[in-house]
């Protein structure tokens, strides 16, 4: 269970370029559930997403995961608890060490390392099958360079990796945004599998609204900081694009209107 | 150039080899550019030798060398990671203090290491000459250090210090304190330089406290070196080709002194130096422009040949 509560958050305080990133968002996220995430550039859906991974410290609010509160928590002591996948695929994995030496660093996510070899035969038969079931060949590459794998790989590996530990919530963040459609269909065929699987609490945000509505449990809106818009169940099942688009619409004219009340 | 000029070389290039180890890890595995190197090196020098001279055994003062070493690359690392200084200056500052602390150490500019035991003593019975036994045994201590360090890398916790060099954000998505690793990465950085400057003193005879100047341009030349002419994956080879950087620049020094229709000196040391790392550090570069140049001009020489695609590497 992962509650946020009245999470508030400014970037560049007192200064001209002052952002209200976060405006009051309360949200509960039961085990199990996996809830996408919407909204327009600046909404706040990043913002929130590396509040939860500790990159960023909420002003007011709190974080609780599993009734133990995490807000003061930098994000490498929270990394037991939280697995992400970032949007650049290059961001999510060392392109410098090998395929195996990436999927070694991130099972240990959550342990202490030790001086004991990172890498033993065992391991590598374990990283050889998780790498067989992606489909890719990847199985055969266990010592290339990771540098040298193209995104789509690249980001295969990241979601494998998130996986590979366990953890209370899965962060993924429009991981699919920097890719092909055909490669970014297969990634996210790849998340359904794996949140399948592993019953994974899982926040995904995504820039598309096909993909808001065709994967996950429940969706959320954020708009201008704040949650504009919470559906699941069979409310959500019948819902098209078209009428998210009318959602949205609508919740920013009414946040227009609220600015002109207070303007005015 | 003589037999016993050249075992000099290969002795001095070994004791190096070490350094470059510690540039090694601060410069290439940490992604830290640090200059505290040029302070370390002289510091380990005076500990050990000040130690030696007060009857301390040699192993244990190079013990303390290497601790010494170690502190100082935390001053640094304290200074980047906690009071945000860049670190470059950070090492600057170090490195400056660092001088008159070696200056304390060792109650005035240098100590000479004349008629004590030093860690040579112990196969100075074996009936080897001076000029043959130092290279054999910095070979063995050299070599020794980089399948200790090779280990230590491919270990969990020293793939976490990789990555922290390689992809920080990473690396803290996976659990890793960056600071922490950073902290330790550097202490064993300069704790290597420390000990080269130990076992050089022992070797020489001497400490002096401008014994440092240089030493981070000389590691950087053998890592450089070593890695232009043998390109490695691994990280033992890395190490070794480290290793053999060091002792090929103090060869190639060594030549250069030698030769007298080159008229050099060894005050030209500096200077040798400095060209022969921009000359490393530009070749590469210059290797790709004119490969990129000949590329384009093969293109617009065959403009029916199949064009680059977007797919294309640079």
């Amino acid at each position: 269970m992962i509650r946020c509560s009245d999470l508030h958050l400014t970037f560049n305080r007192g200064a001209p370029t002052e952002r209200l990133a976060l405006r009051g968002v309360t949200l509960d996220i039961p085990a199990g559930e996996f809830v996408t995430v919407i909204g327009s550039n600046g909404a706040g859906k990043s913002t929130l997403l590396n509040a939860l991974a500790g990159d960023y410290q909420p002003e007011s609010g709190a974080i609780t995961i599993d009734e133990q509160d995490v807000t003061a928590w930098p994000s490498h002591r929270r990394a037991g608890l939280v697995a992400r996948v970032f949007q650049d695929p290059l961001a999510g994995t060392c392109g410098d060490m090998t395929v195996e030496e990436n999927l070694a660093l991130a099972a240990g996510r959550g342990t202490r390392r030790g001086f004991s070899l990172a890498l033993d035969s065992g391991r590598r038969d374990r990283f050889r099958e998780t790498l067989r079931d992606l489909g890719l060949g990847l199985e055969n590459r266990l010592g290339a360079q990771m540098g040298l794998l193209s995104g789509g790989q690249r980001q295969s590996v990241s979601l494998l990796m998130a996986a590979l530990q366990p953890s209370r919530i899965l962060l993924l963040d429009e991981h699919t945004a920097a890719l092909d459609p055909k490669t970014a269909a297969m990634v996210m065929a790849l998340t359904d599998r794996i949140v399948q699987d592993q019953k994974l609490t899982t926040l995904m945000v995504t820039h598309s609204m096909r993909h808001a509505l065709d994967h996950g449990d429940r969706t959320i809106m954020l708009h201008e900081g704040r949650i504009v818009l919470d559906i699941a169940g069979d409310q959500r099942k019948g819902l098209t694009v078209q009428d998210l688009l009318d959602q949205f619409a609508k919740v920013r004219n009414e946040a227009l209107d609220d600015d002109k009340l207070l303007l005015g | 150039m003589s037999v016993i000029a050249l075992l000099g070389s290969v002795e001095i290039g070994l004791v190096y080899a070490l350094v470059a180890f510690g540039v090694y890890l601060s410069f290439r595995v940490l992604n830290f550019p640090d200059l505290t190197v040029d302070g370390s090196f002289p510091l380990g020098a005076a500990v050990a030798a000040t130690l030696i001279t007060k009857g301390v055994d040699p192993y244990l003062a190079s013990f303390a060398a290497i601790l010494a070493g170690a502190a100082a690359g935390l001053v640094t690392a304290v200074l980047n990671l906690r009071f945000g200084i860049l670190h470059l200056l950070a090492s600057i500052l170090t490195m400056t203090a660092l001088y008159t602390v070696s200056l304390r150490v060792m109650g005035g500019p240098n100590v000479p290491l004349l008629m004590v035991d030093t860690v040579l003593t112990p196969f100075q019975g074996l009936g080897l000459q001076d000029y043959w036994l130092k290279p054999i045994v910095f070979a063995v201590i050299t070599l020794l250090v980089a399948l200790l360090l090779a280990r230590y890398l491919n270990s969990a916790s020293g793939l976490a210090l990789r990555a922290t060099g390689s992809n920080p954000r990473m690396a803290r998505a996976n659990g890793i304190s960056t600071d922490a690793t950073t902290y330790l990465g550097m202490g064993l950085s300069n704790g290597l330089v420390a000990l080269a400057g130990a076992l050089f003193a022992q070797a020489n005879g001497f400490a002096d406290v401008t014994m440092g100047i240089g030493t981070i341009v000389i590691g950087l030349a053998a890592v450089i070196i070593g890695e232009t002419l043998l390109p490695a994956r691994s990280v033992l080879w890395m190490l070794l080709a480290c290793l053999a950087g060091s002792v090929m620049y103090r060869l190639a020094i060594g030549f250069a002194l030698n030769a007298d229709t080159l008229g050099l000196t060894a005050s030209d040391l500096n200077l040798m130096t400095a060209i022969l790392v921009g000359l490393a550090l530009i070749l590469p570069r210059l290797k790709r422009e004119a490969a990129s140049r000949r590329a384009r001009r093969a293109r617009t020489a065959q403009p029916t040949a199949a064009r680059p695609t977007a797919g294309d590497a640079p």
